[in-house]
């Protein structure tokens, strides 16, 4: 029955070649691709690919100089900021709300996972319907309890609301499937842990905190690593609500309350064709993003096998 | 709740209370989060010029934009071209990931460990960082404006690999050697033994796929620019930008969108969850 190690590997190889190839085209090659992309410069806005002019490093030093990239920095990294433990604590609160042996917890479940599978740009659409001035339900809303503060820009025309009103789409879309892997981690804590702190003598509170909380550390900090890089990737949400906008003036110039960098990424290479200074912003995220992925292995090796 | 539970915890007093709490914030919670859908599709029955008026259910509901959407709008070409995307990106995508999943489970070959680390290495770009390559590759290839473009840069699905392979893993050692003792090959023992077994994840993964490729947006976006080749997405942004107005249209069309994914979600909805358990958190 022995095979021989070549026809092993021959074997082998055909069951590998269609995703490899794939892989290697469109997910490897691209890596390298768009780095070389990032050493040129666009020169002629028609037929793209033949007039491109090899500058060497001017597009990076050129985007440490470019203030609307570092505000686009910024923009993400409060994307981040506001995702992280918006989308931690709904989904997190829906879990323990849903552990609790309901008779109809499983239609909640439904309920709460469904806007999850569904698609960001059209959720996007109807927000913004929602959050219109003047006229917008939510807007109403708030008219009624006596809040004119939406009621002539709407929540994504004033600056200080877009960006949470746009996160908060996100966080309502996605509290889904946080809930879900809290709620099989929950599931997965033996009850005689409780038990025996109940033995003890501790409260919810303390149950909460000491016992829950820590055993879910994991599903943590794998949720911070899904806002961070939903932050990074985030594109469709704002194209779909704000496009960038409404504009904030800090000093002189004119900056967008929503410009995230994925939407400069967007703007920079689609409607303006820079796609030499497009493919160099593309790596400095791909280096915010590895970053991060090394510094959640870091932290999530040591403590997982309790 | 009537007993089921075993008697581990004695029988507080305000059991009731408390599931009468719990059923009001979790009623509230759901609002909040179905509320939008519901809006839309009240909205989208709405008569055109209604749009904004404050009541829930419509005075006059009308299946009028609804008909419009199809009828005067090309949402028709636009279903049939997401179908066509999201379905063989979505079979293609699982076939590849299939097969290659079980060389990685199965077999043994050079540098084995050393691929599946690049392989799985590369789950940390973000999806951001390949439109540019990729759009550069699609316009070299001579692509654009093809189907091609929008399903074939997708098809190596890393995720489900690995979701794939961690499950084919599990399968016992000794049923495959069982199989290749009766003589059976490779692509017998994928085909009669390996897939079957592992269809609930192949069911997750085709899924999984199909629901992304449905609202892939971006991507689409970029490759096409003939409204004949619009998905639903583009199309509806299409629509948006020339008739932002049109609120009741939109939301109809927004409403239209939704449907086939909804669907199947109500139907399979187990095996969406599954795909987002497995697939997060596995060590």
């Amino acid at each position: 029955m022995k095979r021989s190690a070549l026809a092993e590997n021959v074997s082998a190889l055909v069951f590998l070649s269609p995703f490899i190839v794939i892989f290697g085209v469109f997910l490897a090659w691209p890596l390298f691709y768009s780095f070389y992309l990032s050493l040129n410069k666009v020169t002629a806005l028609v037929n793209v690919f033949d007039n491109l002019t090899f500058v060497g490093f001017q597009n990076f030093i050129a985007l440490f100089k470019d203030g609307l990239f570092g505000w686009s920095l910024l923009m993400t990294l409060y994307y981040a900021a506001l995702i992280v433990p918006l989308g931690i604590g709904t989904s997190l609160l829906l879990a323990v709300l849903l552990n609790n042996k309901l008779r109809l917890s499983r239609l909640f479940r439904t309920a709460f996972f469904l806007p999850y599978v569904l698609d960001l740009f059209v959720v996007g659409i109807v927000w913004t319907f929602i959050y219109s001035p003047h006229f917008g339900v939510l807007t109403r809303i708030f008219e009624t309890v006596g809040i004119t503060y939406f009621s002539e820009q709407g929540f994504l025309g004033r600056p200080a609301t877009a960006m949470p009103a746009v996160v908060i789409v996100n966080v309502l879309k996605g509290a889904g499937f946080g809930m879900i892997l809290y709620l099989a981690a929950l599931q997965n804590i033996p009850d005689s842990v409780y038990e025996a702190a109940e033995v003890d003598g501790a409260s919810w509170w303390q149950k909460l905190t000491r016992i829950t909380i820590p055993l879910l550390r994991p599903v943590t900090l794998f949720m911070v690593i899904v806002g961070v890089v939903a932050a990074l990737n985030a594109f469709v949400e704002v194209f779909a609500m704000t496009t960038g906008g409404p504009s904030v003036n800090v000093g002189e110039r004119a900056y967008g309350a929503t410009w995230v960098t994925g939407y400069y990424l967007f703007d920079t290479f689609y409607v303006r064709l820079k796609l030499g200074y497009a493919a160099a912003m593309s790596y400095i995220l791909l280096a915010i993003a590895v970053t991060v992925s090394l510094i959640n292995l870091r932290l999530l090796r040591p403590k997982t096998d309790y | 709740m009537t007993g089921s539970e075993k008697t581990k915890r004695p029988v507080q007093p305000g059991r009731w209370a408390r599931t009468a709490v719990l059923y009001v914030v979790l009623s509230a919670a759901a609002i909040v989060v179905l509320f939008p859908f519901a809006w839309m599709i009240m909205t989208a029955l709405k008569q055109p010029g209604t749009e904004f008026d404050p009541e829930f259910f419509p005075k006059q509901p009308t299946l009028e934009n609804l008909k419009r959407v199809f009828t005067e709008f090309g949402f028709v070409r636009y279903f049939l071209n997401s179908s066509i995307v999201a379905v063989s990106s979505a079979l293609f995508a699982t076939l590849f990931a299939s097969l290659a999943a079980y060389a990685f489970a199965f077999k043994n070959f050079i540098l084995k460990e050393k691929v599946f680390a690049v392989i799985i290495a590369s789950m940390m770009v973000p999806g951001l960082m390949y439109v540019v390559p990729q759009f550069a590759i699609i316009n070299r290839l001579g692509w654009m404006n093809t189907y091609r473009a929008m399903i074939v840069p997708h098809l190596a699905n890393v995720f489900g690999l690995f979701l794939l392979r961690q499950y084919m893993t599990t399968i016992p050692k000794s049923l495959i050697d069982a199989a290749r003792i009766d003589g059976a090959n490779d692509f017998q023992v994928y085909g009669r033994i390996v897939v079957p077994l592992a269809l609930p994840v192949v069911a997750t993964l085709f899924l999984l796929t199909f629901q992304f490729h449905w609202s892939n947006f971006l991507w689409q976006l970029i490759v096409t620019n003939k409204e004949s080749l619009y998905t639903v997405p583009v199309g509806l942004s299409m629509f948006k930008q020339q008739h932002e107005q049109l609120y009741a249209l939109k939301m109809a069309a927004s409403a239209v969108s939704i449907v086939p994914i909804s669907v199947i979600f109500v139907f399979a909805q187990r095996y969406f969850i599954e795909g987002v358990t497995k697939g997060a958190i596995k060590e």
